[in-house]
């Protein structure tokens, strides 16, 4: 029961759809004149669909966004404010022992259009030499090496390597669009937009694990571009502005907020939580975070069930990590209330669904991964941080 | 064409290091230094900034007055009486201007001679994460980034005084400000009513960058000071322009929206010693607040403070309770009565109505397309009269759906020719118009 994915324009839809027979549905994004509006679930019958049950499907599931869109198209109007002058930027791939992924990645990255960027790929902590006999083939490709295990340490090392005042950022197993690069960077024309994320789209849905996770934890926050004031917004919450598997920072954010938090990421004991605990500071010191639809990548999601139940429950860890960093460090009291928030509107009422096994409830399994994640947040901080003052230490 | 001289006006009060670094700035300064003259005005000085004048060694011409009037408007008045220079600029003593700043401003007026032109000063500070702290510079950073994009319509709340500079000639033909405003600030604004009455365009000048030093002397305290201030200074700005009267924020208080505010009000203007002693306690509350992080009730208690104090002002200046009745009733009953209107048909094209707007400068447009009406932008009291350029940017955000209903129904504006390559997508069948 795989789903075919699939990227329409709306402006030159096909006349009919035929993708192989193994495909009973289709995730398509819709595109009007390049820039993503929206997204529909088509059901195909043999691996086939007409054109207009396409075009009544995309048109009902772009809804209002598509003649607003298209006005604004006509307006030749841009709530960016007028487009100006490329900014140089640094575009940085973190990644750790997975080759055919970095090389699909950097084949999408060599499809943006040069506007005199640098890429800069951060080895983390690498076991082999696959990544660097990869990165030899792209000669526009910086290669650096960070051994301090950590997504945030690999992050923090790309932010003082960077040459630009912009660097953007992708994961490894990501493959951004042509446009990915130009797109963050249009939006930092306001000085108080220190970080921009962007839309992620699944790259395959082959199995049911992906499905699962696209359909109960999806990487993309919706087709509507949202600016989110630290002045304004309650800076604690931030599972609405996007992952940092898509993203573009100021390089001044080193003096004015801080670095990444090396206890937090991938690859240390607290799984994840950086994304999240970076967005936090940033909105807290009162400048805003843009989530902005045009800048599209494509995820590959995790394929098998093993690994969307640890995926799952890293995310349980990173954010009750990152909820103990603001509790016990930044003094913000009010995260308890949040972590009941969750539990109450979120997680209980899953569970509840779960036991009395009704239809599209989440598999129990998953959720207790989760539940399990949680519980272990809190300490798998303490011990990340113990464990990073054992790395620095030995290493000075 | 030659450059022209400029004189720097800075008016200061007690802050003598604050007033040598602005003036050692000033000595990096690219524009060329022999046009520029600075002219310091100090006022009711009781610290050693006149001894620091004295002595200080300036590249360029520089003057020091000397006043006790306690007032920001008669300094710079002052200051401009005595100015030699074309342009005067006008800056704060706790600006510390970047080196293209003189350079920027004179720049601009080159190219839209008689403009008042404003430089952004953003706060120094960039990090730090007090609720205080962070409400001030956001305020600031949006403010001069609303004033900087191209389709911002200004209004007499964008003439900021801190980092201005105008014609000596414009300047004395308005009579400068207006000295009645003594030590509670808001002549900048009256200033800019009159600008725009006269007719001055504002613009922004992007490089003419200064750092302000806000948080060597803004506080909390200070703030909740100049809110009161900013009560007396709106009751003067109504008392000169009676038609800005209903958009002033006093109009709040004559009907206040719950019973609690209302109850607030009414005990203010019977017993205003008791409300103070409140607000004095709900005060240290928001430190309270910001050590538990509570923030949402920090933003509302400290807004509601600031109406208070505001209140404070406005009863300062008008006594009492059907004073502000009156005060009230002596203007328009709303802000947008009169003004030139036009009527403009959109199907006409964009441009055609961009420049129809440049042409006529109305202060509302009555928007159709072909026999379709599609909206009325409303005359707005106190900003500048309509542009082309601010059309777009009203009808994404303001007028999208009657706009796009009477595309599909009457076809595309004419000279859209930027479309022609795009093919109509959602209004090519009939039924679909219908649906939207």
């Amino acid at each position: 029961m795989a789903t075919a994915i699939l990227d329409l324009e709306m402006s030159k839809l096909p006349p009919e759809i035929r993708v192989e027979e193994r495909y009973s549905k289709a995730l398509v994004l819709i595109r009007l004149h390049g820039k993503p509006i929206g997204q529909a679930l088509l059901s195909l019958v043999g691996g086939h669909a007409d054109g207009s049950q396409l075009r009544e499907t995309l048109m009902n599931a772009a809804g209002e966004n598509l003649w607003k869109n298209w006005l604004y198209d006509t307006l030749a109007w841009d709530e960016r404010g007028p487009v100006q002058a490329m900014p140089l930027a640094t575009v940085a791939v973190c990644t750790r022992d997975r080759p055919e992924d970095l090389r699909r990645c950097l084949d999408a990255l060599m499809q943006n259009p040069d506007e005199g960027q640098e890429y800069l790929v951060i080895d983390n902590c690498p076991s082999t030499d696959a990544t660097k006999e990869v990165v030899k083939n792209y000669p526009q490709v910086r290669y650096v090496r960070e051994d301090v295990p950590g997504s945030s340490a690999a992050r923090n090392r790309a932010l003082r390597e960077a040459k630009h005042e912009f660097v953007a950022f992708t994961d490894d197993d990501a493959a951004p669009d042509p446009n990915w690069l130009r797109s963050l960077l249009l939006n930092f024309s306001d000085p108080r937009v220190m970080c921009v994320t962007g839309l992620v789209m699944p790259l395959e849905l082959e199995t049911e694990a992906q499905e699962w996770f696209e359909w109960y934890s999806p990487h993309g926050r919706g087709f509507e571009r949202r600016v989110f004031d630290g002045a304004q917004c309650n800076p604690l919450i931030v599972h609405l502005v996007g992952v940092s598997a898509s993203m573009a920072v100021r390089k001044s954010l080193i003096d004015y907020i801080g670095l990444f938090d090396e206890a937090l990421g991938a690859g240390t004991p607290t799984v994840g939580g950086e994304d999240c605990e970076l967005f936090a500071r940033i909105l807290r010191a009162g400048y805003c975070i843009v989530y902005e639809p045009r800048a599209l990548s494509w995820h590959r999601h995790r394929r098998t069930w093993e690994e969307l139940r640890k995926t799952l429950q890293g995310y349980g860890i990173g954010v009750y990590a990152f909820w103990t960093r603001l509790f016990v460090i930044n003094r913000e009291f009010s995260v308890p209330l949040l972590a009941w928030g969750w539990l109450r509107y979120k997680q209980i009422p899953e569970l509840i669904a779960s036991l009395r096994k009704q239809p599209d409830a989440v598999p129990r399994d998953l959720l207790w991964a989760q539940f399990r994640g949680c519980f272990s947040g809190p300490m798998a901080y303490f011990a990340s941080r113990k464990l990073l003052q054992k790395i620095k230490g030995s290493n000075e | 064409m030659e450059n022209l001289t400029v004189s720097i006006i800075i008016p200061s009060h007690n802050r003598s290091s604050s007033l040598r670094r602005a003036l050692d700035a000033l000595h990096l300064q690219t524009y060329p230094l022999d046009l520029i003259e600075v002219i310091v005005v100090a006022d009711s000085c009781i610290d050693d900034t006149l001894a620091m004048l004295q002595d200080y060694k300036a590249p360029f011409k520089l003057q020091a007055i000397e006043v006790n009037c306690r007032s920001a408007s008669i300094a710079r008045n002052t200051g401009a009486a005595s100015a030699t220079g074309k342009l005067l600029l006008f800056l704060d003593d706790d600006i510390e201007a970047l080196p293209p700043l003189v350079e920027s401003h004179a720049r601009v007026h080159r190219e839209r001679p008689g403009a008042a032109v404003m430089g952004p000063y953003p706060p120094k500070l960039h990090g730090g994460t007090r609720f205080f702290d962070v409400e001030v510079r956001s305020w600031w950073e949006e403010k001069f980034y609303q004033m900087s994009q191209p389709g911002h319509r200004f209004t007499y709340q964008d003439l900021l005084s801190g980092n201005l500079s105008l014609d000596a000639e414009l300047f004395g033909r308005l009579d400068g400000f207006d000295s009645a405003f003594g030590n509670c600030g808001g002549e900048d604004y009256e200033f800019g009513v009159r600008l725009l009455k006269a007719g001055v365009p504002f613009a922004v000048a992007g490089d003419a960058v200064g750092y302000h030093y806000e948080h060597e002397t803004n506080n909390l305290d200070r703030s909740f000071r100049r809110s009161r201030q900013e009560g007396r200074s709106d009751v003067l700005i109504g008392r000169r322009h009676p038609e800005l009267r209903p958009i002033l924020q006093v109009a709040a208080y004559e009907t206040a929206y719950s019973l609690v505010d209302k109850i607030v009000v009414a005990v203010t203007f019977f017993w205003p010693a008791a409300v103070d002693w409140l607000a004095q306690g709900l005060r240290e509350s928001l430190d309270l607040l910001e050590s538990l992080r509570m923030r949402g009730t920090w933003r509302w208690l400290r807004s509601k403070l600031r109406g208070y104090w505001y209140l404070r002002g406005v009863i300062d200046e008008l006594k009492s309770r059907s004073a502000i009745s009156s005060f009230m009733q002596g203007g328009p009953a709303r802000a947008h009565l009169g003004g030139y209107e036009i009527n403009i048909d959109l199907q006409q094209g964009w441009e055609a109505a961009e420049s129809l707007l440049d042409a006529e400068r109305p202060a509302g447009v009555y928007l159709y397309y072909d026999q379709l009406t599609v909206g009325h932008i409303i005359p707005q009291a106190g900003a500048e009269p309509l542009r082309g350029a601010h059309l777009r940017s009203i009808l994404a955000l303001h007028f999208a759906q009657p706009l796009a209903g009477a595309i599909a129904v009457n076809g595309l504006p004419r000279t859209a020719e930027t479309l022609e390559d795009k093919p109509l997508v959602a209004f090519e069948t009939y039924e679909l118009a219908i649906k939207s």
